[in-house]
């Protein structure tokens, strides 16, 4: 009997750390490659929701179906972090301070962007986004995003360990100057990694929307709020490495579902959970379970 | 401009005149002028490079030597000119100086610490293609055989000789025509030293102009054919290393009287 509850909890922890760590990968490898922390993610994760949102909806008059909505999610996110990176954080990547603030400001102007657009200036309500779900069953959506998120983190994998602009990656990711130095251009380098991110991130929306049956122009604060567990997940791994944050997710995931399960009154701890252990780590373990340490 | 060019016997084409489809110069300052904010790091500066030769160029920490690297191989902006077989660096771009043979090892090396030596020295060839990548390799491993017994440790947990080995190795993959190297021995043991300047015969002998920065002026004195002596981002003395040796004021100044 409690075996079972164990083993359901644990399915549940299995379905939801695989979407955390889809949330939180992208938030990853822009810290790891250009060593900025985007605070526009989780409006990039938004974005990809809303694409979604317009692309089934009758809004246009198109109402396609959501593996449409998948594409256009994660293809707006790829744009969005494209243009990103070339508007904007090319021009001041070297002035981290800088950055953080104007990565704030586009995630303001973005969800506020969208809260307009949805629901005109006056309401500040988070209205919902009906988001539909990619399979017709929960079971079914939960093995969907299991398995895309695996196989996602593979391709990921393969590409930056195998490939000529992965290796690239990685270079600008320990050494800028080295990278330049043996001929790496690193504002391309840069761009890849931007869209590439976006991408996920906007895949990462469209799939928490669908799981939850819909975001809203504030999705990137609510629970599961994405932007604060992308911070959690990345700073439980050690920050940049792509490893550490999917044992971050798979740890929060883990964490928050037992809690939720087995602590008396846990309904209450849903989102806490991620930000108690991101303030544990931050104390006892600041470079993360995979980091490399102050060092670089 | 202060030059001293009454020392100079060779026959070095001076200035201007270089500069016109003179296809032996590798690299040549005209009057190059470079700072960091209010601080003037090079005034005036005249160097020329050509094919085949170890240039030297000494002086104290703050001469400007590491600045001159850094400019002519399109890491900052200056005034006045710097070229490289004939074409202004600033309008090449850095990356594609790499491309075009001009390899800079720096001072800080600026290797991938996380990678190992097989790894390093693979990006060292980014631009180059698999067979350069292989041959350039077996070179840089008998050039530096405990690069060879190296080959999976990780940069960061190697020694400083090793270190700079990797990086000198690291340049000489990417198939340099021009090859910075910037202050290769500051703080390394009399032994590695050896290791590197054995390294400069066969480097020059596959044809690689070698521009060297030198704290150390007996190194610089024992292996450049020619030698600038940089002071506060001017160039004080220029000539062979038997004629500044004969120079009172080097002897005086960097050689202990």
């Amino acid at each position: 009997m409690v075996l079972g509850e164990i083993l359901t909890a644990t399915g549940t922890a299995i379905f939801r750390s695989a979407l955390y760590a889809i949330i939180a990968i992208g938030f990853t490898l822009i810290f790891g490659v250009g060593g900025i922390l985007n605070f526009a993610h989780g409006a990039f994760i938004t974005v990809g929701m809303f694409a979604a949102f317009l692309a089934t909806s009758d809004v246009f008059l198109i109402s396609l179906p959501i593996w449409v909505g998948l594409l256009a999610g994660t293809g707006a996110g790829a744009l969005l972090g494209a243009v990103t990176y070339v508007g904007i954080i090319r021009y001041v990547r070297d002035r981290p301070v800088t950055v953080l603030i104007l990565t704030f400001v586009i995630g303001f102007f973005l969800i506020y962007g969208i809260r307009i657009w949805v629901q005109g200036i006056d309401n500040i309500e988070a209205l919902s986004i009906p988001v539909p779900q990619v399979m017709g069953t929960d079971f079914l959506n939960n093995v969907f995003i299991l398995v895309t998120s695996w196989l996602l983190i593979g391709l990921l994998f393969y590409f930056v360990n195998y490939t000529r602009t992965g290796r690239a990656i990685i270079a600008v990711s320990q050494s800028d100057k080295g990278a330049a130095l043996v001929g790496i251009d690193a504002e391309k380098i840069n761009l890849v990694t931007w869209t590439v991110a976006g991408a996920f991130a906007g895949y990462a929306g469209v799939l928490l929307a669908g799981a939850y049956g819909s975001g809203s122009w504030l999705m990137s604060i609510q629970p599961p709020a994405p932007l604060i567990l992308s911070f959690a997940i990345v700073i439980l791994g050690g920050l940049g490495s792509i490893k550490g944050s999917i044992a971050g997710a798979y740890i929060i995931g883990f964490v928050e579902t037992f809690a939720v399960n087995f602590v008396p009154g846990g309904q209450q701890l849903a989102g806490v959970s991620s930000l108690v252990l991101l303030v544990v780590f931050l104390l006892v373990k600041p470079e993360g379970l995979f980091g490399r340490g102050t060092s670089e | 401009m202060s030059v001293d060019t009454d020392t100079d016997a060779d026959e070095e084409p001076a200035g201007t005149e270089a500069t016109a489809g003179d296809s032996d110069v590798v690299l040549e300052a005209e009057d190059l002028e470079v700072s960091y904010g209010k601080v003037t790091a090079l005034r005036g500066l005249d160097v020329t490079v050509s094919e085949g030769e170890i240039v030297s160029l000494i002086g104290p920490n703050g001469a400007g030597k590491t600045t001159f690297c850094n400019t002519a191989s399109g890491f900052l902006d200056y005034g006045g000119s710097v070229r490289y077989r004939g074409q202004e660096v600033a309008r090449v771009g850095q990356t594609e100086l790499v491309d075009r043979g001009m390899v800079h090892c720096t001072e800080q090396r600026d290797l991938f610490g996380y990678m190992d030596v097989e790894d390093n020295l693979g990006l060292g060839g980014y631009l180059r293609d698999d067979e350069v990548i292989e041959e350039r390799k077996e070179f840089v491993y008998e050039l530096f055989p405990r690069l060879d017994e190296r080959r999976e440790q990780n940069a960061r947990s190697m020694s400083g000789g090793e270190q700079q080995m990797l990086a000198v190795g690291r340049a000489l993959m990417g198939d340099p025509d021009l090859l910075i190297l910037d202050e290769p021995t500051l703080g390394l043991a009399p032994v590695i030293l050896q290791d590197i300047a054995e390294a400069l015969a066969p480097i020059v002998e596959r044809g690689v102009t070698v521009l060297l920065t030198e704290q150390n002026v007996t190194f610089a004195l024992k292996h450049a054919d020619r030698i600038y002596l940089l002071e506060n981002g001017e160039a004080v003395r220029e000539g062979t290393p038997d004629e500044l040796k004969g120079d009172d004021y080097i002897r005086e100044s960097y050689l202990g009287g």
